[in-house]
């Protein structure tokens, strides 16, 4: 899988590249608006994470660029002006998904994974860790082939672990990715220890191995 | 008082003093003309009377006849004299008069005359006009021309205040009406006053000065807010970087979670900055009809399995209600009085949402505030220890609800904290 960030803050690159090669993708980069452009015609990225706010320019002439190319790459926009505006117009010129600054990575990483899920296997797509089988479409996670009966939240949740796999996911990042901005309600994390609590219990009731670990203090890591 | 009220009283006093001093000095210049008058009449009468005499020197008896003329009139005196009499001498005198039973003034000529070798004392007089009459005379004309001004100053007091001050009061209503962050300059029209148009071009420089400044003001906040999104992206992404470090110990991993806490808190000031200086420079004009009373519903949904861990019931009574309104405020409003409901209550307390024709209002329990209701809507007036609480969420309802012209009303009555809003 490969993915191209174009994103001027070197700072900021170094560690999405380093947090997305865990999770095995290969990662290029553009620091501007001109790099970009060379290497979209160039090549061609399974997902592309782009800054609006370039400084040779706004990234949104790369997703232009990208439309008259007939390239079919995923697009995340990542910007740190969450305005409406900048949302639609950049949704409307093509891109999939738009994150706002600041972000968790393992938000990013779920997002990236969920970009090119939809690209690769169009509708009908499959996803399987060990004898966790999930029909996407579907939302139908299956273990060993006993269906598990998962809340909305729930299957968020394990989807949201999955495409953080090995990697420590801070609670902070899961409840935010579940609960959007009424996670800031949340002074205790009560409310996820009990997800957390159900879906590990579901998992294990059909006969799954316990692949949730707790990370003493910060998070949960989804591993085996 | 009026400005014109104080000049016109200073003017109405002036010409009160003015016209008193005058009647004294009418008088007194009055008389002395007419004695002036008299006196040269005097004159030319008696030389005349001589001339006469002269004319009749050939009758013998002329001494009588002089006598039947003392006797006979009475505006002529011929009296024989026996010393040298004075040339000419005038003198004012009162002489009763028997018609009207009074004293009347008098001028009088006394001449020392020689008539055929005997010497007389030939007296001429004439009447004046009586002191008194005079007086009143003069003091009637005085008290008319008081009155006279007065009513003509009041007038035109009346319709300079309204005329010529119309300028002044428009500005002064335009000023009145001026808000600093509405988009209207205050442009005055000329006036062909010198100190009115001056008065206004200072006041359109001045509130334009203003409103430059406050409106750079609101860039910078919107800028710095802007900017510092960057920053706090690069810190969450090395704490989640950080977070991956194998055998992180206990108390490094509690640090960890401190920063992190930490750089949410920022997160949230800072996007809250961001929506308030978004939401003053009207960036969120788009207005759309929608169904206030699901949008209330489908955020509840979402809301009660939070409000569930600490026990808290949200109960709601909800009418239809279309608004035509910007989505995304709609949504930021609810959202903050609903966190706001859930964040300041108790343990197994309540929240009641009811939406009844135009009116929203939503009430839980909790605990009596101290600060000022006032001071509740400014920015980072907070009671809480809570550290997810930014401070700004009421500041931004208030926005809210002023930019969108919807009343905004609290109270706190037995032990329940009420929001009211009319859309």
């Amino acid at each position: 899988m490969k993915i191209l960030i174009i994103e001027d803050e070197k700072e900021l690159v170094k560690s999405m590249a380093e947090f997305l090669r865990q999770e095995n993708y290969v990662c290029e980069t553009a620091y501007s608006a001109h790099d970009a452009e060379d290497k979209i015609l160039l090549f061609d990225y399974d997902c592309i994470l782009l800054d609006i706010n370039l400084p040779d320019g706004s990234g949104l002439r790369i997703l232009e660029k990208l439309k008259e190319n007939n390239k079919s790459d995923g697009v995340i926009i990542i910007t740190a002006n969450n305005s409406l505006e900048d949302r639609v117009l950049g949704l409307n010129l093509g891109a999939d998904d738009y994150l706002a600054k600041p972000f968790f990575l393992p938000e990013l990483s779920a997002r990236v994974s969920a970009i090119i899920r939809r690209k690769q296997f169009g509708g009908s797509n499959k996803l399987a860790f060990r004898e966790i089988n999930i029909d996407l479409p579907g939302k139908i996670v299956k273990v060993n082939n006993t269906e598990v009966d998962l809340t909305r939240k729930e299957y968020d949740l394990l989807m949201f672990l999955l495409a953080n796999k090995n990697r420590v996911v801070s609670k902070n990042a899961i409840a935010e990715h579940l609960s959007g901005d009424n996670a800031e309600l949340l002074d205790k994390f009560d409310f996820l220890y009990s997800h957390i609590k159900n879906l590990k219990r579901k998992l294990a009731d059909a006969g799954s191995e316990d692949y949730i670990k707790t990370v003493y203090g910060l998070g949960y890591k989804f591993s085996v | 008082m009026r400005l014109l009220q104080v000049t016109l009283r200073s003017s109405l006093l002036y010409s009160l003093v003015v016209v008193l001093i005058s009647i004294p000095v009418s008088i007194f210049s009055v008389r002395e003309l007419l004695n002036e008058e008299v006196d040269e009449a005097l004159a030319l009468h008696t030389d005349q009377f001589l001339n006469h005499i002269q004319n009749f020197s050939y009758l013998d008896d002329l001494e009588t006849d002089l006598e039947v003329v003392d006797q006979l009139s009475y505006d002529v005196d011929i009296k024989p004299s026996n010393g040298r009499a004075p040339l000419k001498d005038y003198q004012s005198v009162s002489i009763y008069d028997s018609a009207e039973q009074d004293f009347r003034p008098f001028r009088e000529l006394s001449s020392g005359v020689d008539i055929k070798g005997k010497h007389y004392i030939l007296t001429m007089r004439m009447s004046l006009v009586d002191n008194n009459e005079l007086l009143v005379a003069i003091g009637l004309v005085q008290s008319a021309l008081i009155i006279l001004l007065a009513t003509g100053l009041l007038l035109l007091n009346r319709s300079l205040s309204r005329k010529l001050w119309e300028p002044f009061y428009r500005t002064l209503n335009q000023l009145k009406a001026y808000q600093l962050d509405k988009n209207e300059p205050i442009r005055a029209d000329r006036t062909n006053i010198i100190e009115f148009d001056d008065l206004n071009s200072t006041v359109s420089h001045l509130t334009d000065r203003n409103r430059k400044v406050f409106l750079q003001q609101k860039e910078f906040i919107e800028n710095a807010s802007h900017e510092l999104q960057t920053p706090l992206a690069i810190f969450q992404s090395k704490l989640d970087m950080l977070m991956q470090k194998p055998a992180i110990t206990e108390s490094e991993a509690q640090i960890i979670m401190e920063l992190e806490a930490t750089a949410q808190r920022m997160s949230r000031l800072n996007k809250n900055l961001l929506l308030l200086s978004k939401i003053d420079n009207e960036q969120y004009n788009d207005k759309e009809e929608m169904e206030l009373s699901s949008v209330i519903e489908g955020m509840l949904t979402e809301l009660r399995p939070m409000a569930d861990v600490e026990n808290i019931i949200i109960t709601t009574t909800t009418q239809h209600l279309k608004i035509d309104a910007n989505k995304t405020l709609i949504e930021v409003l609810l959202t903050n009085l609903f966190h706001n409901a859930i964040r300041h209550n108790v343990r197994e307390g309540r929240v009641m949402v009811n939406l009844n024709k135009r009116t929203l209002t939503v009430a839980n329990t909790g605990k009596a505030v101290n600060m000022n209701v006032e001071k509740m809507f400014d920015r980072f007036s907070k009671e809480s220890m809570n550290k997810n609480s930014t401070g700004l969420g009421l500041a931004i309802v208030k926005r809210i609800c002023d930019t969108s012209a919807y009343t905004l009303h609290y109270t706190f009555e037995n032990g329940m904290h009420t929001f009211t809003i009319v859309f």
